[in-house]
Formats: C-alpha cells, structure tokens, sequence
C-alpha cells in the first residue's frame, strides 16, 4: 500500500468534522472531559484507545445519534446537535456509516438493504436501482449473486463489505467506519484495509476509523487520535505517536508492533 | 444550451468521436444525465474519447451510469479512453471501470405457484410437528434424568420463572374472566327471561365458566403472554449463542432453560384457572343480580346445589394438559431461532398460533373423552 499518494498535502484543506470540547457523562462517570479535533477532507483518519474510552460513544455523539452533555460538533459546516431537523436529514445524505456489526436490516435481502437510501433519499426511476445496487456491490468486491442472499446467510466479512455498500449508497463526503476489522481474519481485514484506502483514495472521501487493529494502523492510516481518560492525548502521523512517551501508547504498540512490522 | 447539453455534449474534432461531460456529475442529477446519455443517441464507434475539462464534480454512480451506457450500445473497455480529467477524477473513472462487472438485474424472488406452495407448507408442517417430537423424546429424557438426579432441578429459576406466568397475570386473567362471566350470563338470562326460568342462569354460568370458558381463555392469554416470552427470552439467547455457552459449561440447555419453563407453567395453569372460575361465576352473579334480581346469597346457594364437583375439576385437570403443550411448543420454538433478529419474531408469532390452535384442538378432544367416560 502506498501511504504517500494519499492526498493530505491537498489543494483545498477544509476541514469536514470539528469537535470541540466534547463532554459526556453516563450518571456520574464522566466519559469524554472535553474532547477536540479536527478532520480534514481527504484523510483517512483513526481513533484507538482502550476499551471504555468512548470511542464507539464519540461516533454515535458526531452523527446525531447520541447528544453529548457539551461541546460543539461541526460535520461539513453543520452544527450536529443545533440544527433543524431539515438540516439533519440533509447532513444525513452526506455522511456513511458502518457500524460494528453490519446493522443490515435481517428481513430484507442484500440487495434491498442496499437499495434502501436509494428509494428512501432519491427519486430515481425503479429501473435505474438494480443495476446502481449491483454496481455498489462490485464497488465492494461482492459479486453480484450475492445480492439475493439474505444477511444471515453471510460470513461475517461479507456482511461488513455489504454494509459498506449501503453506507457508500448515498455517494458520501465523509464516513464513518466502526471497528470495520474485527471479527475478520486477518487476511479478510487487511483486504478489508486495502479496499477502504482504494476507495478513499479515488472517491476523494474522508474515512474516519474507530479501531483496535495495529495493522490497519500501520498499513493505511494518515493520522491517528489517540483517546484516553476522556481526553485526546496524542494526534498526530502514526510514526510520530508511536514515538511518545505515554504508558497507554507504548503498551499499545509494543505490545504487537514487532510482528506486524515484521509482517510488512 | 439544449438540456442535454447541459451534461454532455458530442463533438468530432480531427476524425475522433470526443465526448464533454460537463457540470455536476452526482448522484442528485442522476436521472437528467442518464436522460441527457439517450438523447444523444449515440452509435457504436471505433473510438471515443472522454474529455473531463468542463467536468466539475464526478461520483461513482454518475460514472456508473456512463460506462453502463457506453456498454448498451456495444463499445467495448478498448475503445473508450479518458483525457484531460481531474486526477481525482480519473482515479474515480479508472476505479468504477475496474470494478464495473456487467451486473445482471438482483435475483427476483421466487414465485411459486399455489399448489407447489401448498406442499412446500405441509413438508414444513411435517417437519415441524416431527421436530416437535423429538423435542418431547429429548426433554422426557432429561426429566428421566431428573428423577435420579434431582439436585439438577432448578428452583430458583422455576420459582422466578412461577411468578412472572402466575402471580404477574393474575391481574388480566380476572379481568378477562370476569367480562366473560358477565357477558354470557347477560346473554343466557335474556332468553332465560323469557321463559322464566331466571335461576337456571346460575347453573349455566357454572358449568360453562369451570369447564370450558376459563380454562380455555387462560390457556389462551398465557399462551399470549408467557408462551410468546419463552420463545423471545430463548430465541434471543440463540441470537446471542447464549444456548452454545450453555452446552459448552457441560450444561444441559434442556436443564436449564426448558424444565423449569415448564414445571412453573404446569403449575401456574391450574392455578389461574381457579382465579378464572371464580371471577367469571363473579361477573355472572353481578349480572344476576342487576339483570335477574337473582341475589348473591341464593345465586350461591342455587350454584352449590347444581354445580358437580367435576365441572371445575375438569377444567383443572384439562389445565395442566394446556400448559405442558404451551411450554414445549414455546421452547421449541425458542430453539428454532436462527442467528437473525427476523427469524424470533416470525418463530414467536408461530408460536402462538400454535399454542392456540392445540389448545382448542385438545379442548376438543376432552370434550370427546369426558363424554365417552362420562365425567
């Protein structure tokens, strides 16, 4: 994987998601003590951090799914938890989400699944749905018989790319992936890698990870923001984090760092 | 500019076919660009060129829809090139076109005709009802089991499992029983009215509410209430793998999950039964009184001369029948779970359709062999 092609020296650099100063509390315990940082358009960027750091919370708090106690987030110049409903549900079209597990709807069949933001958002003529539907999946490496399977009938892998599929329905500026490796095997999750950084790469889309994977870290992240005791304590190129002298961080990487170096 | 024009326009420049997309090529313009692509009404040629100069914004889609077009009218990969793109742009075109495989229209849903599925649905039946057996053989096992380990048993789970089928529903069943005392001895005393025979009201309420009425809507609404919680509460631990964890822990799922199920409702039953009998003969001597100026003290005295002990001891002994068919078809059920969050609402909905369905069908067959042995 080429790391240096990315476009993070890039023409424009706007920023797409700003948190500022986020807090969240659950009852008394206090998760997120003022969390800030910035996303640039174009960068593949990770958020790690041990278990109960609140990294799946954060997700949730930047795409409206769950209001943060205080702070501002601001995704494409849009104020998430002060905006009108109209405004949200336009944000809604802008953004992708993978969730942990896929989240595809059991009932209906992968191809539904992916047609959904299409007959929900758009008014494209029926004709023109399946052939975008099979189209997505190619986009995902699925291959087209596998679009009149129904999501129990998948391996945990496939399940991922299809839901990648419905999160890239939409055409979107930003998304949002979480923990999109674990529970493949490592051969499925760095092919899972490589095809995130490929669509990045030539969508031009902005790819925001929450993740445990050292080797995603390694293999195709620009920046990575580490969380820890409900504050950002690190943010910066991976080379560089690594670099720091915090007890978190060392554990962190020295823990596999040597095998997946040396698998590269 | 023509409307087509707007999106792409053809031009030949120097003997090569050269087209210029142009403007805002996204999803949202989607169905005017695949308009703008017919209008052109292009024929297949040796060569054409894409030019992205006057190009300001491409997604996937909207390159999807070109290529898919260029491919309807018979070029193939070696006669498109691009030039003059954004390189965003022609890594997005190099991208769609490498991925662009020919998809065939999504696989329809299968039709079946009436009578293919009318066999479709009796196998399935059959299969069902052969499951369902082996189920039984498994659990009698397990009981056998039981009796020479009865520390096996356990207590605490059915005694919980106890409150939630009878002491939580005690408060609907008396309401339900009670409307349908007063609802039938209201029906029965018009037309007893009529020939004046008020007092054989009570006798009807009685046997009706103690050997049919109550049993049979008890066993339905804990059908509704308890066999449907069986099959969530055990479906969503298959989801989970909750029942593989079990086997694994060198536990029998059987054990743990479904005997207990199953000795609190068969004791629960009988016992809400009662509750129904003496609601229901409560709401019949409401209406007696009100409709019939039949009184509580002679509308008691009537029913303790002409009522059978065996009117509600059947209804008791039919109960328990009821609760056992519940249990083991609510378990099974549960067990039946595949790994979907689809398949425990369709499999709850089952059974209860099936737990209604043999509860009347066994009211049947009591009625039948009461009346043969004459009880």
């Amino acid at each position: 994987m080429d790391t240096n092609a990315t476009p993070l020296t890039g023409q424009r650099s706007d920023a797409v998601l700003k948190v500022d100063s986020i807090v969240t509390r659950f009852g008394r315990e206090v998760i997120h003590d003022g969390v800030s940082f910035t996303v640039e358009r174009g960068e593949v960027v990770a958020l790690i951090g041990g278990s109960g750091t609140g990294k799946s919370v954060l997700v949730k708090e930047v795409i409206g799914l769950l209001r943060p106690a205080g702070g501002i987030v601001q995704l494409l110049d849009t104020d998430v938890w002060n905006c009108g409903q109209e405004e949200m549900n336009a944000l809604r079209r802008r953004f992708g989400m993978l969730f942990q597990d896929g989240a595809l709807f059991s009932s209906l069949t992968v191809a539904e699944n992916i047609a959904v933001p299409f007959l929900e958002h758009t008014d494209l003529p029926a004709e023109l749905i399946p052939p975008l539907v099979g189209f997505k999946l190619a986009l995902v490496g699925l291959p087209p018989e596998a679009g009149a399977k129904m999501p129990a009938e998948l391996s945990g892998g496939m399940r991922k790319r299809v839901a990648l599929a419905r999160a890239l329905a939409l055409e979107p500026e930003i998304l949002f992936l979480d923990e999109p490796t674990s529970g493949l095997d490592p051969i499925g999750a760095r092919a899972f890698d490589s095809m995130v950084r490929v669509l990045s790469d030539s969508l031009g889309l902005t790819v925001f990870i929450v993740t445990h994977d050292l080797d995603t870290l390694l293999s195709i992240i620009d920046r990575v923001i580490v969380l820890s005791a409900g504050k950002v304590i690190a943010d910066g190129r991976v080379d560089a984090v690594m670099q720091l002298d915090d007890p978190w961080i060392r554990d962190y990487f020295s823990a596999r760092a040597p095998a997946a170096r040396g698998g590269n | 500019m023509s409307e087509a024009g707007r999106w792409i326009h053809h031009e030949v420049e120097e003997g090569a076919d050269i087209l210029y997309l142009t403007g805002v090529w996204r999803l949202s313009n989607l169905i005017a660009i695949a308009d703008a692509l017919r209008a052109l009404g292009l024929a297949a040629r040796k060569h054409f060129v894409l030019d992205g100069s006057r190009l300001q914004e491409l997604d996937t889609a909207a390159s999807f829809i070109l290529y898919r077009y260029l491919a309807t009218i018979g070029c193939t990969e070696a006669m498109v090139s691009a030039r003059r793109f954004a390189r965003k742009h022609e890594r997005l075109l190099a991208l769609v076109h490498e991925r662009m495989a020919c998809p065939p229209a999504a696989g329809k849903s299968m039709h079946l005709g009436l009578l293919q599925r009318l066999g479709a649905a009796a196998i399935n039946m059959w299969r069902l009802l052969q499951s369902h057996n082996a189920f039984v053989g498994a659990l009698a096992l397990e009981l056998l089991s039981l009796i020479r380990r009865p520390k096996l048993f356990r207590l605490k789970e059915t005694v919980s499992q106890f409150e939630t089928i009878c002491l939580d529903a005690i408060p609907i069943v008396a309401l339900v029983t009670f409307l349908i005392g007063v609802v039938f001895a209201y029906l029965l005393g018009l037309q007893a009215q009529r020939y004046g025979a008020n007092i054989f009201v009570v006798d009807g309420v009685g046997l009706a509410i103690c050997r049919e009425l109550s049993p049979l809507l008890v066993a339905v609404i804990v059908a509704g209430r308890s066999g449907a919680a069986f099959t969530a509460q055990i479906g969503t631990m298959k989801v989970q793998e909750e029942i593989d964890a079990i086997s694994t822990l060198g536990l029998s799922p059987i054990q743990v999950l479904v005997i207990p199920r199953l000795a609190a409702i068969t004791i629960a039953l009988p016992l809400l039964v009662f509750v129904g009998d003496l609601m229901g003969i409560a709401g019949g001597m409401l209406i007696a009184a009100w409709q019939l100026d039949i009184f509580a003290s002679t509308f008691l005295d009537r029913l303790h001369s002409v009522l059978p002990m065996s009117a509600p001891v059947v209804g008791m002994v039919k109960a328990p029948v009821f609760a056992a068919f519940i249990a083991i078809i609510a378990c099974r059920m549960g067990m039946l779970v595949a790994r979907d969050a689809r398949s425990v609402g369709m499999n709850t909905t089952s059974t209860v359709v099936q737990s209604v369905v043999w509860v009347i069908v066994l009211d049947a067959v009591f009625a039948v062999v009461f009346q043969r042995l004459e009880i």
